[in-house]
């Protein structure tokens, strides 16, 4: 009968379930605190051998709960968060960065950093790989708040400077922030991932002091190790970073080289065109063209009308020049069959005749030199 | 479109998903997942944080209490498709049905019976004929010599077959050695079709038609789309929808947006020649393109958007294998992709025919055994995204091998778990032009084109069934994007938003990362409002019941932003072809209003559908509900007469005897049948038929009212001409009166027997014997009233003493209230004595009672569900009585 008595709590277990997660769809967060209070009973008994226990059921629900009941307040969530950091071990680093996290949206960025640094020095047996990367993370994110106050005291540092005023003190602490801040983000962004936020202030640290070799490896390593992913902003952050050096358009230009290859469609095409068609060589001139065409053929372009009015400058010059009319004809064939239905339509010349004129002029002009006689644009 | 300026950090690995998977019923929820830094300015005193799940978004309100019907039902009767119960084998049943599991035993050979008796021609045609001279099936003795040499009788045999079924899941069943003869004679040459042959497509079918009750992705992408008006100038939409009784309908019905939707005019109708999967919709320079998708046929309708011209057929194609996907371009008119279940890509331009971008029968990533193959356009006209179960790829339609990046895998790259599987992707290219979306039975993903691999947005969407259908509503200037989910089985639709952009109109509303915002909320199903009508008689209730939970199939949605309380309307087609429907208002950013209201308003029981006047919107919803309800009885009325009667066969509810007359058995047969009882509870055989000489002289009927109409025929009259509840009530107070007679009666039997006992009979049995008599007298009509007709309904239905048409002893309600411990605790029973009792009452909460003894003893059972529980624990050793007395 104990088996009979396993299964029918088994059984009301989940029916409490059901009823939770019907109160907390409908966002009747009342009713779900309640059936949760019952719910907890379900502790004392953990039959379970599921994927997911009763533990981390109560964290997640009551977490929810907490964010929406209306009487609920911070200091009721620290305390539920803290109670469910002792329930169990396997999930402590998780809850605490979730904790973290919810004091940093609710602006306390102390408790958070405090919170931070007590998951740090948190130790418990062997760590499995999950918890190594929690533990990394949690790292990562004291980092970003070490940088962050290091900002901050740069600033004090910057306004100070400019009455002529300067405090060792403060100069002193903001270094000690640089030191931590440098050592955590340096080690998270060795790990394949997207890392955006933190190579972000970690070179900006890095520029700060001057280190601009480390900085120009550890953004070269972010865009062009294989093992991370085809993140576009990596090459961006390159591509800025070499702006600021003052750095010759031929890197720049084979920055974004690389950009437009994994990306044909990102913003900075518009950039990288204007820059190759006031180039001198007639090979980038070319490579220009292509890259304009290639950004109007996806949809999230059609209507821009700056990209129309590169394309219609560039098409326009190599009419007026008579030159290279070849260029336009190669570009064209790939795209005859499509593009006249995509841009020309009737349709859309009389909307966007009606929404952006300046747009329908450019795309007129192109409409006129690519379709020549059988133009129907306007 | 800018990408946006900072993603939220992730970690990136390679290879097979690691984490274990397994339906996580709250995975969902409580998690913020990570945050990223980002402020309105970057010279803030202390930085902003937003994160990745969790922040504020809009609030959005059902209208009402339940989904309300768009259309009428049609004419013709709507044929269920077949439920687990339909192909299982019997016992089966009993044993709960787990998913994934596939342990179900399908009843093969009912199915093959059945093909029997619906096919005899195509199953025994030419034999059946050469022999029919031969057998013969009348009850008479054949008699004329000249026919006995050539002529068999067959009766013996066909009641052989009757008790064979009559004996189904008996563990004693042993085949009728007739039977075994005649099919070792005849197995080889009577039927049509070689039986081998037969049976081995019969098993086929079977196994296909169980494999789809689990899942059937037939139907993924849906079967209904919205053409919104053109511009929002008006409020005329059409809905495009099939309709019929195989669902192989077409129409094209305009329908007028006002507080509920209502159509307009007769729709335009297309006879197709096949069941309707899919129906894709997309609108191209002003038109609407409208792909539909059956097995072998595909085809697209143009509907002009302006003049409300009738919509125009362009083409059709056939294919070999069925096809299971249909997509229509947002870029180009007239173009679609076509996938077949072969592994084949086709993009199908109306102009140039189709074009094939790759053939693999194959899965892409690792080896999965389905077929299902989808595909869709992306933010470059020319590049299409090709997916099967495990992942996404795209291929640029002008070089399609050279020319190709993945998109999604399921892996470690999205953070999969084991056993994921792509169920259903989409462009969402009215929201942002290079996002995707792509959802699993356990999560939906939102992709970036520009950072492939890599979702920009993940979240466990914890739903029951695998969501099929996805209808995405963009949200403009900053506003959340808002996405439907709806599943097919369970009918859940799910309403989430996500945005990306962060700082709303105000500055600007740059791209920034996505984030997903606001509670999922989980929206009526057309299942739903079955609580809310009126009450129906049982076996009208079942019809609606099974109407209304056929599975979804369909699911289209429509933002109405113009008016000053914004709103949403989201349209559900179910299986039958019915398309419900809801609205959803805006409300405006506020503290979490009291929220009392709708708790209140869920509570079971309560109605507010029905309950509002006529002239709110509620009524208009329960005006349209009436008029539903009384289409579809109307509709279904005719058929009735056909499919209802047969399958509710009376054979099965009582005995042929019971249908002869109302002479009850004789004391003989009521002997045998307890003697039978007694030895299959013991689990013993019964040597000999000898009747035992030990049995107490039957008692009289005294429960029957001498003369008139037996009480059977008068209940089913009763029953057939719709006022069955006023006979109950004359029915229950004639016969509380006379039951009451009856017992007084016997009680003054007993006390006198009770002088002639003997010693040997137990002191508290008789004891309780006493204290359950006196308590019994003391029960008058109020206790015994007719709000609880199923007690009385065991002891007053069929005649005394006949085996009695098993029915619980209570509605299960009644007997889960008994059972709780703060019932129990109530009626003072000490603590360990409700364990015994809730065992023992279990029992009568479970299955139907065990068989009545002789009415010696029924009035203790009498009295169970209804007085104290208190005697009936009393009554537990009284039952053990008869042995103590051996």
């Amino acid at each position: 009968s104990s088996n009979e008595h396993k299964l029918n709590f088994k059984k009301s277990k989940e029916a409490c379930l059901n009823y939770i997660q019907d109160a907390l769809l409908q966002k009747q967060w009342k009713r779900a605190a309640e059936f949760l209070t019952c719910y907890v009973e379900s502790l004392e008994k953990d039959y379970s051998r599921e994927h997911i226990g009763p533990s981390e059921l109560i964290w997640r629900i009551g977490t929810e709960i907490l964010w929406h009941h209306s009487q609920s307040n911070m200091k009721e969530f620290n305390c539920f968060m803290e109670q469910m950091k002792t329930l169990g071990v396997k999930r402590y680093l998780k809850v605490c960065l979730e904790h973290v996290f919810h004091l940093l949206c609710n602006g306390q960025i102390d408790e958070a950093y405090q919170n931070l640094s007590l998951a740090e020095s948190w130790r418990f047996g062997e760590q499995t790989a999950i918890q190594d990367k929690e533990m990394k993370m949690i790292q990562a994110y004291r980092g970003l708040l070490d940088y962050c106050s290091w900002s901050k005291q740069k600033n004090i540092l910057l306004e100070h400077g400019e009455d002529g005023f300067s405090d060792l003190a403060v100069e002193q602490e903001m270094h000690g922030y640089f030191r931590k801040a440098a050592v955590n983000l340096k080690e998270i962004i060795k790990i394949p991932g997207v890392w955006d936020v933190f190579v972000r202030c970690y070179v900006d640290l890095l520029e700060f002091y001057g280190d601009h070799n480390e900085a120009r490896q550890v953004l070269n390593e972010y865009a062009y190790n294989s093992k991370f992913p085809a993140n576009p902003n990596a090459h961006v952050y390159l591509y800025q970073f070499l702006k600021r050096q003052g750095e010759s358009k031929k890197s720049l230009i084979s920055a974004l080289k690389i950009l437009h290859d994994i990306v044909p469609s990102h913003e900075l095409m518009i950039d990288f065109n204007t820059m190759l068609q006031k180039s001198k060589k007639r090979e980038k001139r070319r490579v220009g063209l292509e890259v304009i065409f290639a950004t109007l053929d996806y949809a999230g372009w059609k209507e821009n009308a700056k990209a129309w009015s590169c394309l219609s400058r560039q098409v326009k010059q190599i009419v007026i020049s008579e030159k290279h009319l070849d260029w336009i004809k190669q570009e064209w064939n790939s795209r005859k069959d499509w593009w006249p239905a995509f841009h020309f339509s009737r349709y859309l010349a009389k909307r966007n005749w009606q929404e952006n004129k300046s747009l329908s002029y450019e795309k007129a002009l192109v409409a006129g030199i690519l379709l020549g006689k059988g133009l129907f644009f306007f | 479109m800018e990408f946006p300026a900072a993603l939220f950090p992730s970690y990136f690995d390679v290879g097979p998903p690691r984490e274990e998977g397994g339906p996580a019923p709250v995975a969902g929820w409580g998690e913020h997942g990570q945050v990223l830094e980002g402020g309105p300015g970057r010279r803030q005193v202390q930085p902003a944080f937003v994160p990745r799940r969790g922040a504020t978004g809009e609030r959005w309100e059902a209208a009402d209490a339940a989904a309300v019907p768009v259309l009428l039902p049609s004419e013709d009767c709507w044929i269920p498709s077949p439920a687990p119960q339909d192909i299982l084998y019997r016992s089966s049943l009993c044993r709960k049905l787990q998913p994934g599991k596939s342990g179900a035993t399908l009843d093969f050979a009912r199915q093959l019976g059945h093909f029997f008796v619906d096919h005899p021609e195509d199953a025994f045609g030419s034999l059946g004929r050469l022999l029919h001279k031969n057998f013969y099936l009348g009850n008479a003795k054949l008699k004329v010599i000249v026919s006995r040499n050539s002529t068999i009788r067959m009766t013996a045999l066909v009641e052989d077959i009757d008790r064979l079924e009559a004996r189904r899941g008996c563990p004693r069943q042993h085949l009728a050695p007739r039977l075994r003869w005649f099919s070792h004679l005849c197995r080889d040459w009577l039927f049509e079709v070689p039986l081998g042959l037969l049976a081995d497509c019969l098993h086929e079918e079977l196994t296909q038609q169980w494999s789809s009750l689990l899942f059937d992705d037939s139907l993924t992408g849906g079967a209904l789309a919205w053409l919104p008006p053109e511009d929002g100038v008006t409020s005329v939409g059409r809905l495009v929808h099939p309709g019929g009784q195989a669902l192989n309908h077409l129409y094209f019905q305009d329908v007028v947006l006002e507080e509920l939707p209502h159509t307009r005019g007769s729709p335009a109708q297309f006879e197709l020649s096949g069941r309707i999967q899919q129906v894709a919709a997309a609108r191209v320079d002003g038109q609407d393109f409208v792909g539909v998708r059956s097995d072998y046929h595909c085809g697209v309708w143009r509907v002009p958007g302006k003049t409300r011209a009738a919509p125009a057929p362009l083409q059709v194609i056939r294919t070999d294998v069925p096809a299971s996907c249909l997509t229509v371009s947002p870029h180009l008119p007239g173009e679609l992709s076509v996938c077949t279940q072969s592994g084949t890509v086709y993009l199908w331009s109306i102009e140039t025919g189709l074009q094939q971008l790759r053939h693999d029968p194959q899965t892409m990533f690792f080896r999965d055994h389905s077929p299902w193959r989808w595909s869709d356009f992306t933010a470059h006209p020319r590049v299409l995204s090709c997916a099967d179960r495990t992942g996404l790829q795209c291929l640029d339609a002008r070089a399609p091998k050279r020319c190709h990046f993945d998109l999604f895998k399921v892996g470690e790259e999205a953070g999969c778990q084991q056993g994921e599987r792509v169920v259903l992707p989409m462009y969402l290219g009215r929201a942002h032009p290079s996002q995707h979306l792509v959802t699993t039975q356990f999560s939906v993903y939102v992709l970036d084109e520009r950072l492939p691999l890599v979702p920009v947005l993940k979240w466990a969407h914890m739903m029951k069934a695998p969501p099929l259908f996805a209808h995405v509503m963009p949200g403009k200037q900053g506003r959340s994007h808002k996405v439907l989910l709806g599943a097919s089985r369970t009918q859940e639709l799910l309403l989430l938003q996500y945005r990306d952009s962060f700082w709303g109109v105000s500055s600007g509303g740059s791209q920034s990362a996505c984030q997903l915002v606001g509670t999922p909320q989980k929206l009526h199903s057309i299942a739903g409002c079955l609580q809310h009508l009126p009450t129906q008689l049982p076996h009208r209730h079942h019809l609606l019941q099974q109407r209304l939970t056929a599975p979804a199939a369909g699911l289209a949605a429509t933002l109405q932003e113009d008016e000053p309380h914004k709103s949403m309307l989201i349209f559900q087609l179910s299986e039958a072809g019915d398309v419900f429907c809801q609205r959803l208002t805006h409300k405006a950013a506020q503290p979490p209003a009291p929220t009392s209201r709708d708790e209140a308003t869920t509570a079971p029981g309560s109605s507010p559908l029905f309950e509002a006047p006529a002239s709110s919107p509620h009524g208009l919803g329960a005006l349209r509900y009436r008029r539903w309800l009384r289409a579809l009885s109307r509709a279904c009325r005719e058929p009735a007469r056909h499919t209802w009667l047969p399958s509710l066969s009376q054979r099965r509810l009582f005995t042929r005897r019971d249908l002869e007359g109302p002479a009850g058995p004789s004391s003989l047969q009521r002997q045998m049948h307890q003697r039978l009882r007694q030895t299959m509870q013991e689990g013993g055989c019964i040597q000999c038929w000898e009747p035992l000489a030990l049995q107490p002289p039957p008692l009289p009927q005294t429960l029957e009212p001498a003369g008139g109409p037996d009480p059977l025929s008068t209940r089913l009259t009763a029953a057939w001409a719709g006022d069955w509840e006023q006979w109950w009530e004359e029915r229950s107070s004639f016969s509380v009166a006379q039951r009451q007679r009856a017992l007084r009666e016997r009680r003054r039997r007993q006390k006198r027997a009770q002088g002639r006992r003997s010693l040997s009979a137990s002191f508290t049995s008789s004891l309780t014997y006493q204290s359950e008599l006196s308590e019994l007298s003391d029960m008058g009509p109020s206790l015994l009233s007719p709000g609880r007709p199923p007690i009385l309904s065991q002891e007053g239905s069929p005649p005394a003493g006949s085996p009695p048409v098993h029915s619980p002893p209570a509605s299960p309600a009644p007997d889960e209230a008994l059972l709780s411990s703060q019932s129990l605790r109530c009626r003072g029973i000490p603590k360990e004595r409700r364990k015994t009792l809730r065992d023992y009452l279990s029992v009568w909460a479970e299955g139907p009672p065990e068989p009545p003894e002789p009415l010696g003893s029924q009035a203790s059972q009498l009295c169970i569900p209804s007085s104290q529980s208190q005697l009936s624990s009393a009554s537990q050793p009284r039952r053990k009585r008869p042995r103590m007395g051996f």
